[in-house]
């Protein structure tokens, strides 16, 4: 009789994470709202262009601009994170699944592992296919941008791993709250309504700290050269893991100590 | 075997499970008694490391549960039967189980095909039915072959048939040498499908025994029915028995077996017209032994019911 191995748990993990209807959906909405809404906003871009002021034409960055999907699609995987375990506990069958699989640490890392593995391809095949379609559209009236320049094919494997990075986001709130509705209104809270409070305070306070803000970040990683007042894509990388992990280990804890 | 030893849980003040001790053997088809909210639920999550006791332990086969290799070839366990993600088909939830615990996936199909489920093996489990849910719930159970097995609840939600067949299905895993624990709150459901049967009330341990020792020791009354009610009263309560009138010709004796109750009567010199031992039922055994464990709360909504 063999025992239970990581790898075991990883296999049961990825046949109950397919095996539903709102991980599909969840990555539907995905590429939809990442590639159909960036194919939208470049566009308006493309069509307004000519009307832009000189100084703005100046710091146009197509990079950025054909990835701006993905500023919507970050909440859709979010919520796929976020019911990658919440699911279990509305349901109740987190205690089916922890009864085949007692030690919860291996349980968490699973978990973690498919929604890495899964969540960074379906988001770098994303972010590649409206990137390479935006500049498509912008090909002949706007400045477009290339893979072969290190810095743009950069910007662009970022912005999968900033949509990767915020499923894992999701995934730890979830194991923190247990609730999807609870879970889905922080994440939504951290990620539209900080930036809003941020916009509330005094002028240096804004100029100090809302760099740090998990959007910022985001835009930061995305961008071939950082705009002036924000991290450069390496540190706002670096910001952002390390807050994940912040949650990532408070949940894991929590599931440790607490009763399913 | 399962073995739990002064397994105490506390939720905040309340104590759920309170310093219980007990065995359930192999071979048998042991019943886990209690009214509702006895904590019989809480006692079986502790059990499979789903909650975390506040003092003592529970083992199976002398580990903790979470201490075991492949937990489902040694523990099956049917909790929540509607426990399932919905949207799942039972076959996948199957199959997630089986792979996880390395279990081959042909064990799959023999377990829907067992319990009648193949038909709608391929369904998302949001349509289920309860007792189809509990029949998904025990091919999950079973999916490991696992030597011991707990039920919770099981009767609930099946109609008289499968009632019938999840009776039949205990004994026979008894009969296989497993170790099978089925909890109830139906004194009624344990006397036909259980062997030995652990009574709790409010978290307490308060008896254990096989279903014959356990009415024996309950009190029997004597019906007895005779010319002068009045004066066999007397006598009778002057031999410390306690003596309730039925109506003008009968008494309902309890404290005294029916033959001393016919010699009393003879010697006092009155006619019996009728003498009926009454034998406890395990309904009334159960009450009488979880009566002092009910909350007050509980015993108002009994009476609010009838």
């Amino acid at each position: 009789m063999s025992d239970n191995t990581l790898s075991s748990t990883v296999k049961a993990e990825w046949i109950k994470f397919h095996t539903v209807r709102s991980t599909i959906l969840g990555v539907a909405v995905t590429f939809v709202l990442t590639i159909g809404l960036g194919a939208l906003i470049t566009w308006t871009v493309r069509s307004h262009y000519h009307e832009m002021n000189p100084l703005r034409k100046i710091t146009f960055d197509p990079v950025s601009t054909s990835l701006g999907g993905t500023l919507f699609a970050q909440f859709a995987i979010g919520v796929i994170g976020v019911l990658f375990i919440t699911s279990e506990y509305s349901s109740g069958s987190i205690r089916t699944t922890l009864a085949a699989v007692p030690n919860r640490l291996r349980l968490a890392v699973s978990k973690l592992i498919i929604l890495i593995a899964s969540m960074f391809v379906i988001s770098e095949i994303a972010v590649f296919i409206t990137f390479l379609l935006g500049q498509s559209i912008f090909s002949g009236v706007v400045p477009t941008a290339s893979l072969s320049s290190g810095s743009v094919l950069r910007s662009v494997i970022l912005a999968g791993v900033y949509l990767t990075l915020l499923a894992v986001f999701g995934y730890s709130l979830g194991l923190i709250l247990r609730q999807s509705a609870a879970c889905i209104s922080v994440f939504t809270s951290i990620l539209l309504i900080l930036p809003i409070v941020m916009f509330l305070l005094p002028q240096s306070w804004q100029t100090s700290y809302s760099k740090y803000e998990p959007s910022a970040l985001g835009q930061a990683m995305m961008s071939p050269t950082p705009a002036s007042n924000s991290f450069g894509s390496a540190t706002a990388s670096l910001i952002l893991i390390s807050y994940v992990i912040v949650f990532l280990g408070v949940g894991v804890t929590l599931l440790q100590r607490r009763d399913a | 075997m399962l073995k739990v030893e002064h397994l105490t849980k506390q939720y905040g003040s309340t104590t759920a499970v309170d310093d219980l001790n007990f065995e359930v053997k192999s071979g048998v088809v042991t019943g886990f008694l209690g009214p509702n909210g006895s904590g019989k639920s809480t006692t079986m999550r502790i059990i499979l490391g789903l909650d975390h006791p506040s003092k003592g332990r529970a083992t199976v086969n002398g580990q903790n549960y979470a201490d075991l290799k492949s937990p489902l070839r040694e523990v099956g366990a049917l909790l929540d039967a509607k426990a399932v993600h919905p949207g799942r088909t039972a076959r996948n939830h199957l199959r997630s189980l089986a792979t996880s615990n390395q279990i081959k996936l042909s064990r799959v199909d023999e377990v829907l095909e067992f319990t009648g489920i193949t038909s709608v093996a391929n369904k998302r489990v949001g349509g289920f039915s309860l007792g189809m849910s509990q029949r998904l719930g025990i091919a999950a159970a079973l999916l490991g072959d696992p030597a011991v097995l707990l039920f919770d609840e099981p009767v609930n939600g099946l109609d008289p048939e499968g009632i019938r067949w999840i009776r039949e299905f205990f004994r026979s895993l008894a009969a296989e040498g497993r170790t099978v624990f089925v909890s109830s709150h139906l004194m009624s459901e344990m006397a036909v499908s259980a062997d030995q049967i652990i009574v709790i009330g409010r978290g307490k341990f308060i008896t254990q025994g096989s279903v014959d020792d356990l009415t024996k020791t309950a009190q029997g009354s004597v019906l007895v029915r005779t010319s002068d009610p009045t004066l066999l009263q007397q006598v009778l309560l002057s031999h410390g028995a306690q003596v309730q009138a039925t109506n003008e010709s009968m008494l309902t004796v309890s404290g005294l077996s029916s033959d001393e109750v016919g010699k009393i009567a003879f010697a006092s010199g009155l006619t019996l017209y009728e003498l009926t031992p009454q034998r406890a039922s395990l309904e009334e055994v159960f009450m009488d032994l979880t009566a002092d464990s009910l909350d007050f709360a509980h015993r108002q909504q009994a009476a609010a019911d009838e």
